[in-house]
């Protein structure tokens, strides 16, 4: 409290001179900066003008500490480019990892890199910028650079697209006084307060009464004034660039066999599991290269479900899926390359086996899933869902297995039933037609929450055919290896005009000559041809 | 082992009495197998109580591979495991049911509406010798409670394997042959030959390890009232 009465004594006396010219602002700002916390502790007498002018005078203070030191560029990715940040910040940082191994992400659209040491290999500013702005162009990025002693100040700046250069410590605070406020990405509620008392540049917040400013604002944003203006410490997490698993080896002679070939990529798998291993990490993709001599390099891509570093099960799963394989010719080398490695949840093992009373039924399930999937495909496996709909090629669907039905989305190609109905989904509703205001009473199996409930488990067959299959006909009656014998009363089941797939059936059960039970429609209109659509069993 | 039926109040009971309780409990142990008894192999009811008097322990084997011939595919064959499955999926512990390269596509209206679990179900598209591969795994697996598989061509030694995967992974397997596969061997738990009837089926237990043979006929209306009571 002693302080704050100092520190606002101070700062009313500062009030007179805000008109001057940068220089002096500056030393307003080392006023600021140097406030509260380093004289805290210091008696509540207030102190004479001139003694504090001279405390602040000597430029060898707190903005010399670290920054004098260090140059940062800040990058800032504005317009289009902030769409696709993340990747392309990514991108850019891989590229800018070429200048200084000292690169940061200030997500979600922010570079830096300290470049003091790097600035003479590449022909001082004028040169590292252009070398960034082609990086930038190359990438397609439109980034606006700005280099100044603090990382936050080079950021603040390049998000103004102030283009500012400034190596030189002393004169930070004057070049940043000029630069509006939101540059710090303050929460818009401190900058309309702020805005309200007239302080809408960093040159005017700077000259604020630290302690008051820390009380009304909050102690973070004078944080964040600190190591703006250098006084304090910013230090920033280096981005690493992502380290994957890539080895090859050469086989001891050309073979196109199954054995030969898992044998040569054995070694090469228990190293990617030590690899992983080593960094607690599971892979989810994983990928075998064959080198022939004359054709192109045959590949091998496993993907996983989950993130998985077992050397054994990854040599299974690529065993099974190395089987499927058809080689053109002898492969001499192969080559192991696997996906970015993700942090996997270490689980442990149970002390039941799945299916036993206390077991937990998914634990094997998705390795035996896996394997399928290996061998037969991703697609291979599926699960299956009901989806609330009156049409029958409709009313079903393929999902993840274990999905929750009626609910998740398909993530895998549909079967051809359901693909074309999202292709017709796409299509919009005809122009001058609305929703049927009442549905006719006939029209029993309208209400979708009744197929679903299970109304007609007599009336619904087990198995659909993916698309109905036309009968011939013989006096307007169907027939099917055989004559058909119709034995309920027709169903009708219509419209579904919304996503342009009308139809208008009326449907059948009927015994074929074999006597099963087949579920046919005859299309109400014109041709009225007969269709098989499912089979009873 | 056996439970003693007489209090601690009560009388001790005769030599030989005690001697024939103690044998009945050594041959109730669930690792003795005698023939014409199999009924100490768990089983999974059927849902029609007529056809779990002819199932040898009184419904579909828990673990192992029956045979189902039907005299044609669609005559009702899946039907009749239905119940069974809708108990099987719809228990808490439940694991997959796996269906192996079915000819057709399942209509899931249909099979939520005679009580399966579609989410414990999983769709296995194979073709020709993967097929029987895939059965074995999933079979063997021991993440599935069953597994279906539909194929043209089994080898009698394959059918030994599946049989035998099966018994390790602790799961019900159910093939769908062509019914002219009738006259070949096979080491099948259970071969179960399906026709149509009006309203109905007619099973034929072919060959029924430690159970009767015969015929019997069954109406779909019995399964609705049989299909409540699960294992």
């Amino acid at each position: 409290m002693r302080a704050r009465r100092t520190i606002d004594l101070f700062a009313r006396s500062d009030e007179r001179p805000s008109a001057r010219g940068g220089q002096v602002l500056e030393t307003h700002g080392h006023e600021a900066a140097r406030g509260a916390g380093e004289r805290s502790p210091r008696p509540t007498v207030p102190q004479p003008q001139v003694a504090r002018r001279s405390e602040v005078l000597p430029p060898a203070g707190g903005a010399s500490r670290a920054p004098a030191t260090e140059l940062w560029v800040g990058v800032h990715l504005a317009g289009a480019a902030a769409q696709r940040a993340p990747q392309g910040l990514q991108r850019l940082a891989l590229r800018a990892l070429r200048f200084t191994p000292r690169v940061s992400l200030a997500p979600p659209d922010g570079l830096l890199l300290e470049v003091r040491a790097s600035l003479h290999l590449f022909g001082g500013v004028e040169g590292l910028r252009r070398a960034l702005r082609r990086e930038c162009a190359d990438l397609a990025l439109a980034g606006s650079l700005a280099f100044a002693p603090t990382p936050l100040a080079a950021l603040a700046a390049a998000r103004c697209e102030c283009a500012l250069v400034l190596q030189d410590a002393a004169r930070l605070i004057g070049s940043l006084a000029p630069l509006p406020l939101r540059a710090l990405r303050w929460p818009q509620e401190a900058l309309d307060r702020l805005a309200s008392i007239g302080v809408r540049t960093i040159g005017q917040v700077l000259r604020l009464p630290r302690a008051g400013f820390a009380q009304r604002f909050g102690a973070a944003r004078l944080a964040d004034l600190d190591r703006l203006t250098g006084r304090a410490p910013d230090p920033r997490e280096r981005f690493e660039a992502p380290v994957r698993f890539r080895r090859r080896r050469e086989l001891p002679c050309e073979s196109a066999s199954h054995g030969q070939l898992t044998a040569a990529l054995a070694p090469l798998i228990e190293a990617l599991g030590r690899f992983l291993e080593a960094r607690q990490c599971g892979v989810l993709a994983v990928e075998c290269r064959l080198w022939h001599r004359h054709a192109e390099p045959t590949r091998c891509v496993l993907r996983l479900a989950a993130p998985l570093a077992d050397a054994a099960r990854l040599a299974e799963l690529l065993g099974e899926r190395l089987r499927m394989l058809a080689l053109p010719e002898p492969a001499h080398t192969c080559e192991l390359r696997a996906g970015e490695p993700v942090p996997r949840a270490l689980c442990s093992c149970g002390l039941w086996q799945s299916g036993e009373h206390g077991g937990l039924p998914e634990a094997r399930g998705s390795a035996f899933i896996e394997r399928l999937r290996a061998r037969l495909g991703p697609e291979a496996v599926q699960g299956l869902a009901v989806v609330p709909d009156h049409r029958p090629e409709a009313a079903g669907r393929v999902t993840e297995p274990g999905a929750c039905w009626g609910t998740a989305t398909p993530r895998f190609p549909a079967s051809p039933a359901t693909s074309r109905q999202r292709v017709s989904e796409a299509q919009p509703i005809p122009p001058g037609r609305s929703p049927p205001r009442d549905l006719p009473l006939r029209d029993r199996s309208f209400a979708p929450s009744r197929i679903a409930s299970g109304d007609f488990a007599a009336a619904r067959p087990l198995w659909l055919l993916p698309v109905p299959r036309p009968l011939r006909q013989r006096g307007g009656l169907p027939r099917y290896r055989g004559a058909l014998r119709l034995e309920s009363e027709p169903e009708r089941i219509e419209t579904g005009w919304w996503d342009g797939r009308d139809i208008e059936r009326d449907y059948y059960e009927a015994v074929d000559v074999h006597g099963r039970r087949l579920w046919l429609f005859r299309e109400r209109a014109a041709p009225h041809r007969w269709f098989l659509q499912g089979v009873f069993a | 082992m056996s439970a003693d039926p007489s209090g601690p109040g009560a009388m001790p009971s005769d030599p030989s009495h005690e001697r024939a309780s103690r044998l009945e409990g050594l041959l109730a142990h669930p690792l003795l197998w005698r023939a014409g008894h199999a009924a100490r192999q768990p089983v999974w009811s059927s849902g029609f109580s007529r056809l779990d008097e002819g199932l040898p322990g009184g419904g579909w084997p828990r673990s192992g591979l029956i045979e189902v011939l039907p005299a044609r595919f669609g005559v009702g064959e899946l039907k009749l495991l239905l119940p069974a499955l809708a108990a099987l999926t719809t228990r808490p512990e439940a694991r997959w049911s796996a269906w192996v390269a079915p000819p057709l596509s399942p209509f899931t209206p249909a099979l939520a509406a005679a009580g399966v679990e579609l989410s414990r179900l999983l769709i296995v598209r194979a073709q020709g010798r993967e097929c029987l591969w895939a059965f074995e795994q999933a079979l063997g697996s021991g993440a599935c409670d069953s597994v279906l598989a539909w194929a043209r061509h089994a080898p009698p030694r394959q059918i030994r394997r599946l049989h035998l995967a099966a018994q390790r992974g602790n799961a019900l397997g159910v093939l769908f042959r062509p019914r002219a596969s009738v006259r070949e061997a096979s080491a099948a738990m259970l071969r179960v030959a399906v026709e149509p009837l009006e309203r109905g089926v007619r099973v034929t237990l072919l060959k029924s390890r430690g159970g009767a043979r015969g015929a019997l006929d069954l109406t779909w209306d019995a399964a609705s009232t049989g299909a409540g009571g699960g294992p």
